[in-house]
C-alpha cells in the first residue's frame, strides 16, 4: 500500500510505514527525481519553475510561490496514495514542512480525497509512544 | 570571499534558490546559513517575541539571533521571503530591523515570486558586497574637493560639479550616445561652475552607462558604482536626512525605483518598468492629449480634484481615453490633470510599494518629482507629503560626486 | 536507480555510528557509506540499499531508523561544511530526540503489549471557570 505521510519529510513516519511493510510516499523521493534529472541544465533546489506553475492546480496565483511549489510536490503524492498518516501537532516542522499554510492545505487535501487517514497525536512520554506505534501498526494492518 | 548569510522562507520551493546562489557567486560572494540547532529555535523565538506559526520563519528568527550574538561569522545579510505572504512579510521586516539594531552587518531584503527578476537580485547582491567592501566610503556624509558625478540613465544623462560640499554646476540632456551625452552635460556643468576638465580631482559614474563612462574618463574616474547605493547617498545628502530611516521614491519616465535606507545605506529596493500606467510616461501622454507641456501638468493638477474625473482603467491606453471622455462631459482640465497624477501615484503604490516597507520620511526624487501635482498625489496615497529636495533630479550625479570625493 | 538513505541511531542505544558503518562494511555489499553525527548515510542501487537497511535495522533491534534522502551523499549543495545547516537539519535533530519514545513503542508492539490511550485534557468550561473566579 502506498501511504502518504505528513509531515512529508518525517523520519519517524517514513521508517514506521516501511518497517510495517508498506511504501511511504515521501518528499525526498519526489525531490530526487528532480535533482537527478539530467535534462535540466541547472539542478533545481528543490523544485523547478514548471513545478511552481503546476502548483496553480491546487492554489491560485494570489497564493505565495513557496506554497504552490510545495503543493505541486505533495498534491500528486496525495492523489497517488492509498492512505495517509498525519501527525497533527508535530513539534518538528522544519525544511519542506516549514510553511504553515502549505501544511494546512495538505491536511485539507487529504480530507477531501476521502482516503483512509490516521490522525496521530505527537507522543510526549513512553506510554504515548507505545500508543503511537500501536495505532500506526493497526492502521496499516487494516489496510491490507 | 564575502559571506552573505541567507535568512529566508520559501526559496527552495519557489525555484529561486539556485538563482540566489548564482547571483552571489557572480559578485564574488557566497551564500551561507547560520548554524542553528533545534533547541536554539524555541529560545530564540521566545527572546525575539514574535511567534510565527510557520517553523521556517522561526528558523529565520533563530538564525538572526545567532548573527546578533556573534555566534556565526558573516559579512552581510540577505533576508528574503515569498511575495504575498503576510506572515513572512511581518517577520521579514522585523528580522531586518533586529539585525540592524543588533549588528553592524549590511542587510538587503527581497520578496520574490517564482518569476524572480535576476537583474534586481544581482543589483541587491552587488549593493551588499559594495556596502561590505566600501563601508568607510559609504559612511561619507560630506563632499570635499572638486569632484564630478555623471549619471548615465536610460532616458536622461546628468552631470553635477561639486566643490567642498556645494553644488556649483549642473546640467542634463536626453540620453543618446552614452559618451557624447555625458561629455555635453559635463562641459555645460563645468562652464557653469567656472572650472575646466583638468581641474577635476575625481569623477564618479553611475547608471546603466557607468562602465562605458568609467573607461572613457579613466584618467579622472575613481568610482564606478550601481545606482542603488549611489542614489541613496545622493538623496539623503540632498534632503539632509543622512541619519535614520527614509524611503526614496523615484518615478521615472519608464521605470520606477523605491529604495528604503537607514543612515543613508540602502537595505531594500523595488524596481518596476513594465507598465506605462505606473510611470512618468502616463503623464507625458496625458499632457499631449491635453495639448499642454508636461511641466505645466503639475500646477494644473494641484488646482483640481481627482475625485471629479473618474477613471475606469489605469492603463495608459484606456485610462487616458477615460480622461478625454471626462473632458467631453464638461469636467475641468484641472480635475483631469489631478486624476492623471493620482492614477500614477496609486499604480506605483499598488504595483510596487507593497513589496517594500515604506518608512518615513518619504523623499521623492527624479525628473517627475518636479511635477508638483504628482508629489501631492503620492502624498495623498501614502498619507504623508513627500520631501522633494532641491536638485532632486540630480541624485545619481550628486551621489557620484559625493562618493568619488572619498578617494581624494 | 540510486537510492540514498539516512540511518539514524536512537540516542539511548549503545551503538555508535562508527560500529554501524563497520558492520555494514563487513557485509561486503556494494554501497557507499558515510558516517554522520547521528548514524550514517548509505548510497547505492535501490535493491542493495534496501537489503542493507533491513540488515542495519537488526544490528540493534528497534534502535536504527531510516529514511530516504533526495540529494547524493556529500552533495555540496546539501553539505553542512560548505555553508552551514540547511532547514531540514533542525527537523532531523528534533525527530532524533523523539526516537526513544518510538523505540519503546516498537518494543511494546514486538511483545504484543497493549497500551490504553489516556484521554486528552479538555478546556475548562467557561461556566466552571467563572465559578472558580467567584470563590471568595
Amino acid at each position: 500500500m502506498k501511504v502518504f505521510i505528513d509531515p512529508p519529510n518525517s523520519l519517524i513516519l517514513f521508517d514506521l510505514v516501511e518497517r510495517f511493510g508498506n511504501e511511504p510516499l515521501s518528499t525526498m523521493a519526489a525531490l530526487q527525481e528532480r535533482v537527478d534529472n539530467l535534462e535540466i541544465d541547472m539542478p533545481p533546489m528543490n523544485v523547478t519553475l514548471d513545478d511552481v506553475v503546476k502548483g496553480l492546480k491546487y492554489a491560485g496565483i494570489e497564493v505565495p510561490s513557496g506554497v504552490r511549489g510545495r503543493l505541486s510536490i505533495w498534491g500528486p503524492m496525495i492523489e497517488a496514495a492509498d492512505a495517509a498518516i498525519v501527525v497533527e501537532d508535530a513539534p518538528f516542522e522544519f525544511g519542506c514542512v516549514g510553511c504553515e499554510r502549505s501544511e494546512l492545505m495538505v491536511k485539507y487535501l487529504i480530507k477531501r480525497s476521502g482516503k483512509p487517514a490516521l490522525k496521530l497525536k505527537y507522543p510526549e512520554d513512553e506510554d504515548e509512544g507505545k500508543v503511537f506505534v500501536q495505532k500506526v501498526k493497526e492502521f496499516l494492518e487494516g489496510l491490507q | 570571499m564575502i559571506k552573505i548569510a541567507q535568512l529566508s522562507c520559501g526559496t527552495e520551493y519557489s525555484s529561486v534558490q539556485y538563482e540566489i546562489e548564482k547571483a552571489a557567486r557572480s559578485v564574488g560572494a557566497k551564500v551561507v546559513y547560520p548554524d542553528v540547532s533545534a533547541a536554539d529555535v524555541e529560545l530564540a523565538v521566545e527572546r525575539f517575541g514574535f511567534r510565527p506559526r510557520s517553523a521556517q520563519l522561526k528558523l529565520m528568527i533563530a538564525r538572526a539571533v545567532q548573527l546578533a550574538d556573534g555566534n556565526y561569522d558573516a559579512d552581510a545579510v540577505f533576508i528574503t521571503t515569498c511575495f504575498r505572504c503576510a506572515e513572512a512579510a511581518l517577520v521579514r521586516n522585523e528580522v531586518r530591523r533586529f539585525i540592524q539594531e543588533n549588528t553592524n552587518l549590511p542587510v538587503v531584503t527581497y520578496s520574490f515570486t517564482e518569476r524572480l527578476k535576476a537583474s534586481q537580485l544581482l543589483t541587491r547582491m552587488e549593493a551588499l558586497v559594495t556596502i561590505v567592501t566600501r563601508k568607510e566610503l559609504l559612511a561619507r556624509e560630506r563632499q570635499s574637493g572638486l569632484t564630478v558625478g555623471l549619471d548615465s540613465g536610460s532616458s536622461t544623462t546628468k552631470a553635477v560639479v561639486m566643490l567642498n560640499n556645494k553644488i556649483i554646476g549642473k546640467s542634463w540632456t536626453p540620453s543618446h550616445n552614452v559618451v557624447e551625452s555625458a561629455t555635453q552635460v559635463l562641459n555645460e556643468a563645468l562652464a557653469q561652475a567656472g572650472y575646466e576638465y583638468k581641474d577635476i580631482e575625481a569623477i564618479g559614474t553611475t547608471g546603466y552607462g557607468r562602465f562605458t563612462l568609467g573607461q572613457h574618463f579613466s584618467d579622472k574616474c575613481k568610482l564606478v558604482q550601481e545606482e542603488l547605493t549611489v542614489n541613496s547617498k545622493g538623496a539623503v545628502w540632498l534632503a539632509d536626512r543622512q541619519r535614520g530611516e527614509a524611503t526614496i521614491i523615484d518615478i521615472g519616465g519608464m521605470d520606477n525605483k523605491a529604495i528604503t535606507v537607514r543612515d543613508g545605506i540602502p537595505d531594500n529596493f523595488t524596481m518596476g518598468g513594465v507598465c506605462a500606467g505606473a510611470s512618468g510616461r502616463f503623464l507625458e501622454m496625458t499632457s499631449k492629449r491635453l495639448k499642454i507641456d508636461v511641466t505645466e501638468l503639475g500646477a494644473l493638477a494641484d488646482k483640481g480634484n481627482w475625485r471629479n474625473a473618474k477613471m475606469n482603467s489605469y492603463c495608459s491606453v484606456f485610462g487616458i481615453q477615460d480622461l478625454v471622455t471626462t473632458l467631453g462631459d464638461g469636467k475641468s482640465f484641472e480635475d483631469v490633470a489631478a486624476a492623471a497624477c493620482h492614477s500614477v501615484a496609486e499604480q506605483v503604490y499598488e504595483q510596487q510599494l507593497q513589496e517594500i516597507d515604506v518608512r518615513h520620511p518619504i523623499i521623492q526624487v527624479g525628473g517627475t518629482s518636479l511635477i508638483s501635482g504628482l508629489v501631492t498625489q503620492v502624498g495623498e496615497v501614502l498619507g504623508e507629503k513627500p520631501i522633494v529636495p532641491e536638485n532632486s533630479q540630480f541624485i545619481g550625479a550628486v551621489g557620484g560626486a559625493l562618493l568619488s570625493s572619498g578617494f581624494l | 536507480m540510486r537510492e540514498t538513505r539516512l540511518l539514524m541511531i536512537c540516542p539511548t542505544s549503545r551503538l555508535t555510528p562508527d560500529v554501524l558503518a563497520r558492520e555494514i562494511h563487513a557485509t561486503g555489499k556494494d554501497v557507499k557509506i558515510k558516517e554522520t553525527c547521528y548514524g550514517c548515510l548509505i548510497e547505492g542501487e535501490r535493491e542493495v540499499v534496501r537489503e542493507v537497511t533491513a540488515f542495519a535495522r537488526e544490528i540493534d533491534h528497534n534502535a536504527v531508523f531510516s529514511k530516504r534522502r533526495a540529494y547524493k551523499a556529500g552533495d555540496p549543495v546539501r553539505c553542512r561544511a560548505q555553508h552551514g545547516t540547511r532547514p531540514g537539519f533542525a527537523q532531523l535533530e528534533s525527530e532524533w530526540e523523539a526516537l526513544p519514545l518510538i523505540k519503546a513503542g516498537l518494543d511494546a508492539a514486538d511483545n504484543g503489549e497493549k497500551t490504553e490511550e489516556k484521554p486528552g485534557k479538555k478546556k475548562l468550561p467557561a461556566i466552571r471557570f467563572k465559578e472558580i473566579c467567584e470563590v471568595k
